[in-house]
Parts: C-alpha cells; structure tokens; sequence
C-alpha cells in the first residue's frame, strides 16, 4: 500500500472546541497552516509580490495521528464559515468524515457547518461539546433545534479529554463504515 | 462518495490568490492535497534556489503538505506549487492523494483500529 494519508473534519461554530478537540489527541502540537485568499483573480508576479496584493489569510490548525506505517490521519479544524467555503471544499473532499462540534448556548453557531455536510453527503456526527460537565438538553431537545436528521449520531464529548475525543473518532468512523454500500464486498 | 457541486449563491467569494512561481500559478499534477504524503529522495540540494531546498529539506520523512507549509510559514498554494515543480524534478515522491483517497472499508476498519490501540 502507498503511504495514505486520512483526513477527519472538526467543524462547528467559533469557541466551540475545536482547537481545543484537535490538541487534546494530536501527537504534534497542533500546527497552523495559512492559505492567501482574494476576491478575484488577482495575480501576483512572484512570491515576494505577495503582500503588496489585497488579500485576506484564512489560518486552520491542524492535528496528526498516526495510524500505522502506512496511513496517517489528519484531523483539520475548519476555518471561520461562510466567507472561506474554498477551504472547506478542499478540507471536506476525499475526507472520511465530520465532526461537528456545538456549544448548546449558542447553537446557531454550527448550523452552516450541519448544512454543509448533509448537503455534500459527508458522513457527520454532532458532537455536543460539554462546557459545563453537565447535560443541560436532552438529545431530543438538540435534535430538534438543528432539525437534525436521525441518521446523524448525536453524543456528547468532551473536547479537552483525549479519551473523550478518541471515543467520539471511532463513532465516526463506525458511522462512515455503516454508510458503505452493503453490497461492497467485505475484506 | 458523492460531493455536492454547490450553488451558485452560496459559493465562497474569495478564491486562493494567484502566485506565480517558477513560471506556474497553480500547480499541474491537480491531485495535491493539503494532506497529500511527500518524501525526499536523497540528493544534493546545494544547486537548489532556496524556496525549493527549504521544502527538500522539511520531508526528510513523510510528511503532509500542510505541514511543510507551516514549518516555512507559506501560504499552501504556494507550497503546493514549489512541491509541484520538485515532484516534476524528481527530487520528492509522493504518497496516495487525499483527495482520491478511496474512502474503503479496508481503510476504514483500519482507522478503525489505529484509535482503538490509541
Ligand atoms: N470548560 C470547557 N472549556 C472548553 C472546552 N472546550 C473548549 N473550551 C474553551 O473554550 C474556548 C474556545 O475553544 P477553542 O478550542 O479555541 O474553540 P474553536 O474556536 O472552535 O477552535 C477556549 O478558551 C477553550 O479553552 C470544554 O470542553 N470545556
Ligand atoms: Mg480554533
């Protein structure tokens, strides 16, 4: 098998975890790479013509687990949403799944990232990332408010505990695994 | 796996910007992903412009795009492009794209175990 790299999203609204899920199980310290973005098709000549054009930076930390010796999982937190879909573009193809992250006091703040993973047919899960140590909603009550579908896992983690978040990785990948086409052959 | 090809009103409206390296704004094997594996093969770098040794010498092993580009602090287009130009060179190799990554039940039940043994 050729060296494989894997990538998991970690999406959801700002402070709601996600730097934090990323640090908790990654075996580098998370890692911050830039992309430079514009609003047209501005070209620059050179790399040293770079910030002398209006541009605005996108940063999204990223996180590394290595599986074995030949795939290696990349967790990537998504930039700030709606003016940075590009990035999420290139974050969400080929990955294996999401995991959206909510604060239940401000919910509305990981709806587009819900919207975006339903409408691509990513699997996903929400993860309710628990700030105060206690359930405060029930499941039905969350499920309701982001008019969530049944088939997206729903369960509660939290983001600064790495057993926590390992558990939350493997109901992913047992969701993306439930999301294969039965007719695959098994092996 | 199917990607939705996304609406027009709800497209981003910022694109990467276009940087010219090397005599190329972005980079031809359209396959690099920021998680795509590179390598260097051993080679003396000491004839390579500075942007491309700083590259060569950041994959001694595998490593990810993204991670080369925040090593050096380069945006990741330009990154990809400078890997781009490497690759044609033969002065890297590269791993499966991530992007094409057939997201299998193999690799899945082998992820599957990786963050069980974690
Ligand atoms: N009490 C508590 N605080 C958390 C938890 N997760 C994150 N935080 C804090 O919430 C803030 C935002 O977290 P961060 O990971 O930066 O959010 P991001 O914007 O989604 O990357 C930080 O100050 C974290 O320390 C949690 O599970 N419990
Ligand atoms: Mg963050």
């Amino acid at each position: 098998m050729k060296r494989t790299s894997v990538k998991i999203v970690v999406a959801g609204g700002f402070g709601t975890g996600k730097t934090t899920l990323v640090r908790s199980i990654s075996e580098i310290d998370p890692l911050t790479t830039e992309e430079v973005l514009t609003e047209a098709s501005v070209g620059v000549d050179d790399l040293a013509g770079l910030e002398d054009k209006h541009s605005t930076t996108v940063a999204l930390d990223f996180g590394r687990i290595t599986i074995n010796h030949e795939v290696v999982l990349y967790l990537f937190g998504t930039p700030g949403q709606d003016r940075f879909w590009f990035m999420w573009d290139e974050l969400a193809q080929g990955a294996v799944g999401a995991i959206v992250l909510i604060d239940t006091r401000r919910l509305d703040s990981s709806f587009a990232a819900i919207d975006y993973f339903e409408r691509r047919k990513i699997p996903f899960l929400v993860a309710v990332n628990m700030f105060h140590g206690e359930r405060v909603y029930t499941e039905e009550e969350i499920r309701g408010a982001l008019h969530l579908s049944a088939e997206a896992p729903l369960l509660w983690t939290d983001a600064r505990n790495r057993e926590s978040v390992r558990e939350t990785l493997v109901r992913l990948v047992r969701h993306a695994l439930s999301r294969l086409p039965d007719t695959e052959p098994v092996g | 796996m199917t990607y939705w090809s996304g609406d027009e009103d709800e497209l981003g409206k910022l694109v990467p910007l276009y940087v010219l390296v090397g005599g190329r704004t972005t980079p031809r094997n359209t396959t690099l992903d920021l998680a795509t594996q590179i390598i260097a093969y051993p080679a003396d770098t000491a004839a390579l412009e500075p942007q491309y040794r700083q590259i060569v010498l950041s994959c001694g092993d595998w490593v990810s795009i993204a991670e080369v580009a925040a090593h050096l602090g380069r945006p990741l287009t330009v990154v990809k492009i400078l890997v781009d130009v490497l690759l044609e060179q033969g002065l890297l190799a590269i791993g499966a794209p991530a992007q094409q990554t057939v997201v299998n039940r193999g690799l899945l039940e082998t992820l599957l175990d990786g963050l069980q043994r974690l």
